[in-house]
């Protein structure tokens, strides 16, 4: 997997290959049915899973984490294109004043699908604080672990 | 909360100092170029966000860093790799699934 977090962009990019036909991809993507079999850290559970995949409307996961801890993911479709496109908010309950754009696109080739997906932040702080806690210090605690998450993050 | 309350620099600084220990608002306006209204204002967010909290002392009510909400944040950002790549994974292994189950059925 391919990860990007250009300087002067308040972006994060990552892109990835899978052996399916985009149409697949886009609806393991989409569909609770096949969401709960796959989105998630490892050691994670999606607990709940309610999507309504219209422009305007809305989603919401809830992971399990293995220390028993919920987290609750939510956002709207802002723009749908089945299975090459997809559009919509994403915010983190736990801080919910940060909303993330994100996009994500689905490229078929020859039954493989590259999956491109771009998550746009309100501030380059707000995103350099998922990134460069290092570079900011002040975090100091975090600074060893943001440090080598760094590293893998641009590498 | 956590995030927007970071995003300011003048925040991170005063996060930054209370990391070596409490301190008032005199001491934590110090260094600034503002007055220590703008920086009350600051503190102000910092602790509506739960970041840090202020001692009961009146005169001086000094601010020290409440590590729970920052924890929680730093979990998070820890996590944004960590959650596509686990989810990847998966992701592969059930699209190879679903594939084979097309193909057999």
């Amino acid at each position: 997997m391919e990860f990007l977090a250009p300087h002067d962009e308040p972006i994060i990019v990552f892109r990835r290959t899978f052996n399916a036909p985009a149409q697949l991809v886009f609806a393991a993507w989409t569909e609770p049915r096949h969401l709960r079999h796959w989105r998630g850290p490892r050691g994670f559970e999606l607990v709940a899973c309610e999507v309504d995949l219209r422009v305007g409307g809305g989603y919401r996961f809830v992971h399990r984490a293995p220390d028993d801890s919920r987290h609750v993911f939510h956002g709207r479709y802002l723009e749908i294109e089945r299975p090459s496109r997809l559009v919509s908010t994403f915010v983190y309950e736990a801080a919910p004043e940060t909303e993330v754009l994100d996009e994500v696109t689905f490229d078929e080739d020859g039954g493989t699908t590259a999956v491109t997906g771009r998550s746009a932040f309100p501030t380059l702080q707000a995103r350099d604080l998922y990134l460069s806690g290092g570079a900011e210090r002040g975090l100091a605690e975090s600074h060893h672990r943001l440090d080598e998450l760094l590293g893998t993050l641009v590498s | 909360m956590t995030f927007a309350a970071l995003a300011d620099p003048t925040r991170r600084a005063i996060m930054e100092r209370l990391r070596t220990g409490e301190a008032t608002l005199a001491e934590l306006a110090e260094p600034f170029d503002m007055s220590v209204q703008a920086v009350a204002l600051h503190l102000k967010v910092l602790e509506r966000s739960g970041l840090i909290t202020r001692g009961r002392v009146a005169q001086t009510r000094p601010a020290r860093i409440a590590s729970a909400p920052l924890d929680n944040a730093v979990k998070w950002l820890l996590r944004y790799r960590e959650f596509w790549e686990g989810s990847f994974e998966r992701l592969d292994g059930y699209l190879e699934d679903l594939q084979q189950d097309a193909g057999a059925s």
